[in-house]
């Protein structure tokens, strides 16, 4: 059963999969219109993969 | 003075009217709802005929779930042992009835030696979260605040 499930994703797929599902969520929770909702979602998942992203960089250095 | 007004005479009186038995269904029922919205994600939303936002937390933490068992995350278990297996196991928990059914579909254990299944006990924790809030916004809802 477990097989129809598996994944292979890279980091980036993860991150992203993640941010877009919380931000779906996020929308749904907290505004009530439809074009707020979309709003609130495309707006929350660029800053979570900006702030993501950005902090992939900033520990860059500490990696090695 | 607003009691001297229409609309301040009409509050005076149905808030008279709301007596402690009235209030202590209300908040019961409120409780319920956020149970119910607890062990089925989108069930208390559900109940109160919000349908997007039913629909929203249902799909998101359902999706959550398979991907963290599909990355074959870390589901806790009260065995955990140490404090912060105990609190995987709450967040993990708070999913409700998916918790149970992450189990019987996670046949294979764990792998989180990979980046992967690192990220699925993420995905999971995650979810147990988000519906924990979830839930707390439903029973919010149905308690009268705006929601």
């Amino acid at each position: 059963m477990i097989a129809a499930f598996a994944f292979n994703l890279s980091h980036f797929q993860a991150m992203t999969l993640f941010a877009l599902l919380i931000s779906i969520a996020f929308g749904f929770l907290s505004r009530r219109r439809t074009s707020e909702r979309v709003k609130y979602i495309i707006w929350s998942l660029f800053l979570f993969l900006l702030i993501g992203v950005g902090i992939g960089w900033a520990m860059y250095p500490f990696s090695r | 003075m607003p009691e001297d007004t229409a609309a301040g005479t009409k509050a005076v009186t149905a808030e008279a009217t709301i007596t402690p038995s009235h209030h202590q269904r209300g908040e019961a029922a409120a409780f319920a709802i956020g149970v119910a919205g607890w062990l089925v994600p989108g069930l208390g939303h559900a109940l109160q005929k919000m349908w997007g936002r039913a629909l929203g937390c249902f799909l998101t933490v359902g999706a959550l779930v398979l991907l963290g068992i599909g990355m074959r995350g870390n589901l806790f278990s009260s065995e955990g042992g140490d404090a912060f297996g105990m609190l995987g196991y709450v967040a993990d928990l708070g999913t409700g009835s998916f918790y149970f059914a992450a189990r019987a579909l996670e046949t294979q254990g764990s792998d989180v030696a990979h980046a992967e299944g690192d990220y699925g006990t993420r995905f999971l924790a995650a979810a147990g979260v988000l519906n924990l809030l979830a839930a707390l916004h439903a029973y919010e809802a149905a308690r009268g605040r705006k929601a």
